[in-house]
């Protein structure tokens, strides 16, 4: 074959290979806006895409977080499917692709609220976000020596909420209906969570204050209802009548808890965490002693408005003190006295919120230790 | 006496000889072990785990499993729920349909699992698996991750009424043991998944349809995870979308501690009953005697191994895969 046949024959398979490459990426480029949805909400926020990522639908808690960021961008004159939900079902690998993709899409003009998932998976997000150009608040999870102002103006906020200080006082509530004395067991929640071990402490700073009380056991049920009514009721054969009082580190455990003390036709005094609507009427129906509320849903707005906020330059995140960068969200104690009115104020209808006044509700700066 | 003491009659009894020992272990450390209202605890909480264990033996009978327990008890509890309170919210008046409706319900669930084996050509392990995703997203669904409950104290009673110091759950539990044990032994359909799960081509061969049997199977197997269903709404008053979680793993485990072999063809319900009992008591003794919860998990990974050494015969068999 001549030298010339040959380049011939080379240089066309390799236009031809070209042309497919390029029709290929034209086709996919053309296709991806089409498969989300298009991008016609996003001119409406301001041309920036708004986008929650969170752990799962399962749960009354995730639920009401993304209430919040839809109220967010329902505020805004939208839709609330105007706000992407990108559901990572508790893979930090889902959690950054997905993110990356969002970004991807809407070429970086992205504000986002996330959940990380766990600790390490937030440095990587917000790296993503940085490179990309768009702006993040996350929420819960991400390591003690990672903060926004180290990333810059594109990670706006980290929003937490503190288990000590509200589980102590649950903790307080409780000792109180036992008189002062006597002993409490706690059921936690998985044990290298830090909510967790904060709720945990919280309780052991009450029990530092009451000399007459003491902690029985503290064990694990995974903030599980049914391992949690396992558990309770092995307390009742190891323990049997020492037992004055029940701390829970969630709701779903204490009622679990209460389910198996009423298989025994026991009555004993049980504190829980979270505020869930359920768990609310048992208050108000005096099963339960008390809960805590941490607001989800304005936590969910929030995050939400911070990122895209910043985005739309209402802010300027590096003007504004630490304490707006990194800072705890409001917890609520919810009692019998007070449980009707924190009922119609919070549940049974949602209350609105001023999105703009950013921290309004917040419970100071995240401190570490 | 040397007579009744051979290889195989010890084998057969060893996983109750586990149990025996395990009791009396514990019990010495703490006498409160060794109590009625102890066994009481520990049947309430057992009996969701053994229903889905023992629907689980009539498939590992057979030399297949089904993994479709966890979605499959969310789907069907949430389902009962919402029907209960539809008819009225009480058991009382016509909410009682909600009872077979949902036993129906689950071994029609169980039947579709079973088809789609069968007839797909898909290995049980993964259509069952599956099929117990659609449930869990089923029972998200429904609820949208809210919780349903359920405050009838008529259909309460199986937990709050007691007979000779048990729940009354312990004793539908042991009724739909004692049912179990007659399928296997007594019916024809019982006795072909022996025969399907010692020799599925010997049992082709002999003219069993064993393409029906394994869809009874898994029929059967649903209409259990039903039982469970009821079992843990009635002990916790209440389903959501994690109401069958951890299912899997207790109900898979005790079935080959109790000496049913994974392989098919050897055991029966009284070993899903031992089985059980073991990992039960193991997890409520770790918690009595006060073995620190950091290790509480490791204890049950080797307590397990033990018993499944001490409980199977593996010289019957020629690899283990």
């Amino acid at each position: 074959m001549s030298t010339f046949i040959k380049d011939y024959i080379e240089r066309e398979k390799l236009s031809r290979r070209n042309f497919l490459f390029a029709t290929a990426a034209g086709l996919t480029s053309a296709a991806i806006p089409g498969a989300f949805g298009g991008g016609a909400a996003m001119a409406d926020a301001g041309g920036w895409a708004l986008a929650w990522s969170y752990r799962d639908r399962a749960s009354a808690y995730w639920n009401a977080i993304v209430s919040g960021g839809e109220a967010y961008t329902e505020s805004l004159g939208l839709k609330k499917d105007a706000m992407t939900n990108l559901i990572n079902e508790g893979s930090s690998e889902k959690s950054l692709a997905d993110i990356k993709a969002f970004l991807a899409k809407n070429n970086g003009k992205a504000a986002i609220a996330c959940d990380a998932n766990d600790s390490p998976n937030a440095r990587p997000v917000a790296e993503a976000v940085k490179k990309a150009g768009g702006y993040i608040s996350t929420i819960w999870n991400k390591t003690d020596d990672l903060h926004p102002w180290d990333i810059g103006d594109n990670y706006v906020a980290h929003l937490s909420w503190s288990g000590e200080k509200p589980s102590e006082e649950a903790a307080n509530i409780l000792i109180k209906a036992m008189g002062g004395e006597g002993a409490i067991v706690h059921l936690g929640g998985i044990p290298a969570n830090i909510p967790a071990i904060e709720r945990l402490n919280g309780l052991k700073n009450a029990i530092k204050k009451n000399p007459k009380v003491q902690l029985l056991d503290s064990q694990p049920a995974d903030w599980d209802t049914t391992k949690a009514a396992a558990l309770m009721s092995n307390y009742l054969t190891k323990y049997g009548n020492k037992i004055k009082g029940v701390h829970c580190a969630n709701d779903n455990m204490a009622y679990g808890v209460l389910q198996a003390l009423k298989a025994e036709g026991i009555n004993l005094p049980v504190t829980a965490f979270d505020g869930n609507p359920e768990a609310v009427d048992m208050v108000m129906k005096g099963e339960l002693l008390a809960t805590v509320f941490t607001n989800p849903h304005w936590g969910g707005g929030i995050a939400l408005g911070l990122a895209h906020q910043a985005a739309l330059g209402k802010f300027k995140p590096s003007e504004e003190p630490k304490a707006h960068r990194e800072f705890y969200g409001p917890s609520i104690l919810v009692t019998k006295a007070d449980a009707d009115a924190f009922k119609k104020k919070y549940l049974d209808s949602t209350p609105k919120y001023d999105w703009t006044d950013r921290w309004g509700l917040s419970a100071g700066q995240i401190e570490y230790k | 006496m040397a007579r009744f003491l051979t290889r195989e009659t010890l084998l057969k009894w060893a996983p109750l000889l586990v149990l025996i020992a395990l009791i009396a272990f514990f019990s010495i450390i703490n006498p409160n072990f060794l109590s009625v209202r102890n066994f009481a605890r520990l049947f309430t909480n057992a009996s969701p785990a053994l229903m889905v264990a023992i629907g689980v033996t009539f498939i590992i009978l057979m030399g297949s499993i089904d993994l479709s327990m966890e979605g499959a008890v969310s789907a069907l509890a949430v389902i009962f729920c919402y029907v209960l309170l539809w008819l009225g919210g009480t058991i009382a008046g016509f909410g009682f349909l909600a009872i077979p409706a949902i036993l129906l319900l689950g071994a029609i669930v169980g039947a579709i699992n079973g088809l789609i084996h069968v007839h797909l050509r898909i290995p049980s392990f993964m259509s069952s698996l599956a099929m117990g995703f659609v449930g869990t997203g089923a029972a998200i669904l429904m609820t949208g991750g809210n919780i349903v409950k359920i405050n009838d104290e008529t259909f309460r009673a199986l937990l709050t009424e007691r007979v000779f110091g048990f729940p009354l759950m312990v004793y539908v539990a042991l009724f739909f043991l004692i049912l179990g044990s007659i399928i296997l032994s007594h019916t024809k359909v019982g006795r072909n998944f022996y025969a399907v799960g010692g020799g599925e081509d010997l049992a082709h061969a002999s003219g069993v349809n064993v393409k029906r049997v394994r869809v009874w199977a898994f029929a059967l197997a649903g209409f259990y995870f039903s039982i469970a269903a009821l079992l843990q709404v009635a002990k916790l008053g209440q389903a959501e979308s994690v109401t069958g979680s951890n299912l899997m793993f207790i109900s898979i485990t005790s079935v080959v501690v109790g000496g049913v072999a994974l392989w098919g063809g050897i055991g029966g319900v009284w070993n899903a009953l031992v089985g059980v009992l073991i990992v039960s008591v193991i997890n409520n003794g770790m918690i009595v005697i006060g073995i620190p919860d950091f290790i509480q998990d490791g204890v049950l990974g080797i307590m397990v191994i033990i018993a499944v050494i001490l409980s199977t015969d593996r010289r019957t068999v020629a690899f283990v895969k």
